[in-house]
């Protein structure tokens, strides 16, 4: 058997840079390519044919432009990047956590904003004098002020980032609680729970333009750190006390990581509401497709989770138009049929 | 024609419709399709919803209620009962220790159940719709005994609901613009809830404005109260938006909205709570709802140039 | 085996001054003082639950000592700038999980220290990380996720990562946990490498005494504390290994090789 020289083995093990790089690009490009698809189909769908939509761009009017450009491109656009921040959320919650099943919505984030938009109706409603502040905001400031005062309570709670088991466990418990809190205020008021399960259940129907400007530029804020923090990610997945030793600051990179997840979670629920299974999936789909590494992660699960929720507000507008589902059901029965695929393939696989 | 025709109909077809003149020794069907017996009609009445209160009273045995829910606030005198709780959690305890012979709730309340093993006599009664209206008094006036009492209530508050609606029907549309047989009546859309929820022409609402000779964007097979795509809205472009006060101020921020009519021209209806309520749940004050949609469908309607609205400044 | 050389007065990379460490109300450490030299091959024994995994983590730095200080290369370790130290000193856990990384990855992550952030994959990187595989055997499966190797594979891997970092103080905890005893042989050779032929300060805690008796010095704790620390011969002269543990192993040479043996009852005449 002729010796071969360690660099000659080094070569044939191991893909170079620009392989993997390649098979990145790749994935890139189909993304892209979905998420152009997704975007055209908005436009011919709504209250409208598709014949129709079609006729409507070669010769626009007044009100059909009012349609495409007004209400349906800032919807989708807006879907997009909701469902991308819900997806970066995602992958920084399983990456924190080291849990697979980790979603954005973790640390109390949902049930703060219930509570804020609750307390939002309230206000609209009885205009009790100390709640004004409450109903100047609207249901999308006071969802988001809820949501980071959740958080805020949770870390409270578990006394600090360092513990990510007490930070779950918090996290559960200000839930609970808030969620308690959430009922017996609208027990005084029942009639206003049609409206809270409108926010509960999500809707992308009323995005406009500054919408999807905002979601945009929270969307960029939050990336940027994310992605340079990814590295870290990674080591964290070889143990705290690994991660410790390799250089890493650990609070430096939990304390960051959360508010990074934290703003971009109470921007998207303040816009759409409370819309599940993208954040958890969307990873999922990425590791399964591209790879596990979270500095791919970290920008293919934005991506994965754009084109999740804009498909899934497709869904919503097309299937009973011109009337509409809440686009958190369908994404929960998107998801759910995603799950319960993983557990058939497993158990299959034994 | 239509709506208002249909409704009409199906009321006078009610009102031809037999039945003992009175309680005792009786047996009544409730909504709940159960048998219930009065061996004399009940003097201790408890009411767990708020349009079986205002029956109660308007047939003149408010005297005979020992206790409301919550939310009855009509007329003033019931305000001082005790209250047994909200639609959902009834006090079981107050109720049963209050001994009353009748207690009148809505079909979908879970502590019926508990209620009648208790031995407390329950009648369920449903209101959905504008013919429930008329059913349910003469159903309540046959069981307190006041059968009469409930056929003139009934036939009385029909011919009011049926005489507004069609002059306010004419009115519109000799006025609209274009005028004269062939011009439309002002299309109208009625947001329930955020969401947005509409009411249909086969909702309680819709009824009514279907009375009133308004056209209602939303179609018969959307359903009572479909969640509309906000594109609807803006594709029917609707004359007259009813709407809460509170949402009213905002429409123009939803996209695209700011093209539609109404709220480009400010015509948008809203209510003061109590109004509200006899609009959405069908009541024997039905009559003060339907006045109050016509004087404000007849304020915003749009008008042919030169024409003044009745009573408007 | 040769006998150690005649080693001059050794430059001790890693010390430490009375160190006290404990969890809670448990104190496991109390008032060690310790000189670690470079170039040589330390290996901490001693009974389970007498502290070796807690020396280790508190001379890493994982875990802050009541009382006592520590020093790397002559300055407190406390002082060093987390990079700093991070390049300086590598360290291995006992028990850790599956990732779903690949093994290129998670060896890649030894160079964090070096790379930082951005991980532009330098040449130099590459070279590391191609060094530390190969030493360890685990090229063939560079490619392959962590989960789906066996626990063997996956220690060299871990292995690997530590080597990669390249630090002149390589902390061990259970080194050969997990490997078939060729294997074992071939960390042993690795480690010996690496102190003698690199230069490099290597603590080891071992809990299998052969292969600790392979090392060049001992530290012995026992279930009172420290019990000695010094060179192998040494341990042997002071009895160090019967106190540590209950006089209950005894230590022969044999060809050269040091082995151990528990310390049985003489078998009863006639049987």
């Amino acid at each position: 058997m002729s010796v071969q020289s360690p660099n000659v083995i080094f070569a044939k093990a191991v893909p170079d840079a620009a392989e993997s790089s390649h098979r990145l690009a790749v994935w890139l490009v189909c993304c892209v390519a979905l998420t152009v698809l997704l975007t055209c189909c908005s436009l011919g769908v709504g209250t409208s044919s598709f014949g129709t939509s079609w006729h409507w761009l070669l010769s626009p009017d007044a009100q059909s432009s009012v349609v495409l450009w007004e209400i349906r491109l800032p919807r989708t656009i807006g879907a997009w990047f909701a469902g991308a921040l819900l997806g970066l959320g995602g992958a920084i919650a399983q990456g924190l956590f080291r849990n697979p099943l980790a979603e954005p919505f973790l640390l109390g984030t949902a049930s703060g904003a219930a509570l804020g938009v609750a307390v939002s109706l309230i206000a609209i409603d009885s205009s009790v004098g100390e709640l004004a502040w409450a109903g100047k905001l609207g249901m999308t400031g006071t969802a988001f002020i809820g949501s980071c005062a959740a958080i805020a309570l949770t870390i409270t709670l578990s006394r600090g980032v360092l513990q990510t088991s007490s930070l779950l466990l918090a996290g559960i418990v200000v839930t609970f609680v808030l969620g308690a809190i959430t009922q017996l205020a609208l027990l005084a008021k029942p009639e206003l729970w049609r409206d809270m399960q409108t926010f509960l259940l999500g809707s992308t129907a009323l995005l406009s333009w500054s919408s999807a400007a905002l979601l945009g530029g929270v969307f960029f804020v939050c990336l940027i750190p994310a992605a340079l923090l990814s590295r870290g990610l990674d080591a964290l997945t070889l143990g705290e006390d690994t991660a410790q030793t390799l250089g890493l600051s650990l609070p430096f990179v939990r304390l960051t990581l959360l508010g990074v997840l934290s703003f971009g979670t109470a921007a998207v629920v303040g816009q759409v509401g409370i819309v599940g299974f993208v954040g958890l999936i969307a990873p999922h789909l990425v590791r399964e497709t591209l790879s596990v590494n979270h500095r791919q992660l970290l920008i293919g699960a934005p991506l994965c989770g754009g084109a999740l929720l804009q498909a899934a507000d497709l869904l919503s507008r097309w299937l009973v138009s011109p009337a509409e589902y809440p686009v958190g059901a369908v994404t929960a029965c998107i998801g759910g049929s995603y799950l319960v695929l993983l557990l058939w393939r497993r158990s299959r696989n034994g | 024609m239509g709506a208002g025709a249909c409704g009409l109909m199906a009321v006078t077809a009610l009102c031809a419709a037999p039945g003992p003149t009175h309680a005792e020794g009786s047996v009544i069907r409730d909504d709940l399709g159960r048998d219930i017996a009065f061996s004399r009609s009940p003097q201790r009445v408890i009411t767990l919803l708020p349009s079986a209160t205002e029956t109660v009273c308007a047939l003149g045995a408010c005297d005979r209620l020992v206790a409301t829910d919550r939310y009855s606030g009509w007329p003033a005198q019931v305000r001082t009962l005790p209250k047994t709780g909200g639609l959902v959690d009834p006090a079981i305890e107050l109720i049963v220790g209050l001994r009353p012979d009748l207690v009148l709730a809505s079909r979908s309340q879970r502590s019926l159940d508990r209620l009648r093993e208790l031995g407390v006599p329950v009648f369920a009664l449903n209101s959905d719709r504008y013919a429930d209206i008329g059913r349910t008094l003469r159903t309540v006036g046959r069981i307190l005994g006041l059968p009469a009492r409930a056929e003139e209530l009934a036939r009385s508050i029909d011919g009011d609901v049926r005489r507004i609606g069609g002059e306010e029907a004419a009115r519109l549309r000799s006025d609209s613009p274009g005028g004269g047989a062939a011009s439309a009546p002002p299309s109208v859309y009625f947001e329930v809830d955020r969401g947005p929820y509409a009411a249909g022409p086969l909702s309680f609402i819709g009824e009514l404005l279907g009375f009133l000779g308004a056209r209602n964007i939303v179609t018969p097979d959307l359903g009572a109260f479909p969640q509309l795509n906000p594109e609807y809205v803006v594709r029917h472009n609707p004359d007259v938006i009813f709407i809460s006060a509170a949402e009213g101020s905002h429409l123009a921020q939803r996209p695209g909205w700011d093209t539609i009519r109404a709220v480009r021209e400010g015509r948008l209806c809203s209510f003061a709570a109590d109004t509200i309520d006899t609009i959405v749940r069908p009541g024997p004050r039905v009559a003060e709802g339907m006045r109050a949609l016509a004087e404000c469908l007849d304020r915003q309607a749009p008008r042919a140039a030169g024409v003044q609205a009745a009573g408007a400044t | 085996m040769a006998e150690a050389l005649p080693v001059p007065e050794p430059f001790s990379a890693l010390s430490c001054r009375q160190l006290t460490v404990g969890y809670g109300p448990r104190t496991v450490l109390d008032g060690v003082s310790l000189d670690i030299a470079t170039g040589h091959w330390t290996a901490v024994v001693g009974p389970n639950g007498c502290g070796k995994s807690t020396l280790l983590r508190a001379l890493t730095g994982l875990v802050t000592p009541r009382s006592g200080s520590i020093q790397l290369h002559g300055r407190d370790l406390s002082a060093w700038p987390r990079r700093e130290r991070a390049r300086r000193l590598a360290w291995l856990a006992q028990a850790t999980g599956a990732t779903d990384l690949t093994a290129l990855e998670v060896v890649g992550l030894g160079r964090f220290a070096h790379s930082g952030w951005l991980m532009s994959r330098k040449a130099e990187d590459d070279a590391a990380v191609r060094r530390a595989m190969l030493a360890t055997g685990s090229l063939a499966w560079a490619q392959r996720r962590l989960s789906s190797l066996s626990g063997g594979e996956r220690q060299r891997v871990y292995l690997a990562r530590a080597l990669a970092v390249e630090a002149r103080v390589l902390l061990l905890d259970e080194p050969t946990a997990h490997l078939d005893p060729p294997h074992q042989e071939d960390v042993v050779r690795l480690l010996r490498s690496q102190s003698h032929g690199c230069g490099v300060c290597v603590v080891s805690a071992i809990h299998d005494l052969s292969l600790a008796l392979a090392a060049d010095r001992l530290i012995v704790l026992g279930r009172e504390g420290l019990v000695g620390h010094g060179t192998v011969r040494q341990a042997l002269a002071g009895d160090w290994l019967s106190a540590a543990f209950d006089t209950r192993v005894e230590v022969i040479e044999h060809e050269g090789t040091l082995l151990w043996r528990p310390a049985l009852e003489p078998e009863r005449a006639g049987r």
